[in-house]
């Protein structure tokens, strides 16, 4: 049996309202700064509480929640890997000359390697982030890699209770 | 911006003597611990939305909600901590009260000039004129709460210059939060009184 989808709203069919909150969403990558600690987990909680205080507002917002909160996983976790390997560096102790072959966590050329991965995860999360801010107060849609097609099976799957005009619908 | 916390006619004595014995663990604790939680929500929204005015000249509406939603269960707070009010408050952001009234009207665009110049300089012309003032009203606010314990303890009635003080500068300092918050582009006046158009939409409710 074919999955039914609900209709994806036209950006005149979106109110200003729903428009900038589906922008918000992608903005919680602030949510660290904002909080004022560098800890990457911050952003992500702050991308679950804002689905969760909006998933409730339209197919239209809750798409772009997810979109963000889903895309927040994997830098999250990067992110987390970095900070847990420089300060295990940091608190390396013993005799230098050993800590390469002692210590898989020490200052290796793995660490430069896996420095510069986040780096670049960062950097692309932040484009497609801000990209996806400004469709969004526009009123478009605009799928991430991966997370975008994910995202749209969850927010749109199921028809408007509305357009079918049925109360009851199948658990989904 | 609309701001009134009600004039009883008489207050309740066993309430004060409730509220000063066991006011700590009955109201502020649990209703801090909440706050603060909801204080931090606040802060993470307040700065994303310091981005989208300066992009976008807008405050999200339902960003800006939530901070109006804030302040007023911060003032159902303020009311039983300073006595102002009898009752227990509401817990929550859709928390409704009898007693305190706080509307402000959204902003529909902000300038961004003002925004830009409020971040870099707000702090030498809004905060520190307007924190000298209020530290002295403050001073005096706490004077004027020693004594009307006394008074409502043994006459049942808060003076109602001293209500209306109160308030006044719970209405300054909140005046001073919007524009600071980005909630508002008027430059918060030097006064306790309620705007003209709001004192007579007051005054007509109350006869």
């Amino acid at each position: 049996m074919s999955r039914i989808y609900a209709e994806i709203p036209q950006p005149e069919e979106v109110s200003t309202r729903e428009r900038e909150d589906a922008m918000g969403a992608y903005l919680m990558m602030f949510g660290a700064l904002a909080a004022g600690l560098p800890l990457p987990i911050i952003n992500l909680i702050a991308a679950v509480v804002y689905y969760y205080v909006n998933r409730n507002k339209g197919r239209f917002v809750k798409f772009h929640t997810l979109q963000s909160l889903y895309s927040q996983f994997p830098t999250t976790i990067l992110n987390a890997g970095l900070i847990f390997w420089t300060i295990r560096i940091l608190t390396l102790t013993g005799n230098p000359e050993t800590w390469e072959s002692d210590n898989p966590f020490a200052e290796n050329s793995l660490f430069w390697g896996y420095l510069c991965v986040v780096i670049t995860a960062n950097l692309l999360y932040f484009i497609f982030s801000i990209v996806g801010a400004v469709r969004a107060r526009k009123g478009r849609m605009y799928y991430f890699l991966f997370f975008g097609k994910l995202a749209y099976h969850r927010a749109f799957s199921g028809p408007d209770s509305a357009a079918t005009g049925h109360v009851n619908a199948p658990p989904k | 911006m609309r701001l009134s916390i009600k004039h009883q006619e008489s207050y309740s004595r066993s309430e004060l003597l409730l509220r000063a014995f066991f006011g700590l663990f009955y109201i502020f604790i649990p209703h801090l611990f909440l706050l603060l939680f909801c204080a931090i929500w606040g802060s993470i929204l307040r700065f994303i939305a310091w981005w989208v005015i300066l992009f976008t000249g807008r405050h999200p509406e339902s960003f800006f909600e939530y901070q109006v939603n804030l302040l007023r269960w911060n003032l159902r707070l303020q009311a039983r901590i300073l006595n102002l009010s009898d009752g227990y408050p509401a817990f929550g952001l859709s928390g409704t009260d009898d007693n305190t009234t706080l509307e402000v009207p959204y902003p529909e665009k902000l300038s961004r000039g003002t925004h830009l110049l409020k971040t870099l300089f707000g702090a030498i012309y809004v905060i520190l004129p307007h924190v000298f003032v209020l530290y002295f009203r403050a001073i005096w606010g706490m004077i004027l709460n020693f004594l009307s314990f006394w008074s409502v303890l043994f006459t049942g009635s808060y003076p109602k210059s001293w209500h209306e003080f109160q308030v006044g500068t719970i209405r300054w300092s909140t005046r001073v939060n919007l524009y600071m918050g980005y909630m508002s582009d008027e430059y918060p006046p030097f006064s306790s009184k309620p705007d003209v158009e709001d004192e007579k939409i007051e005054s007509a409710s109350t006869e």
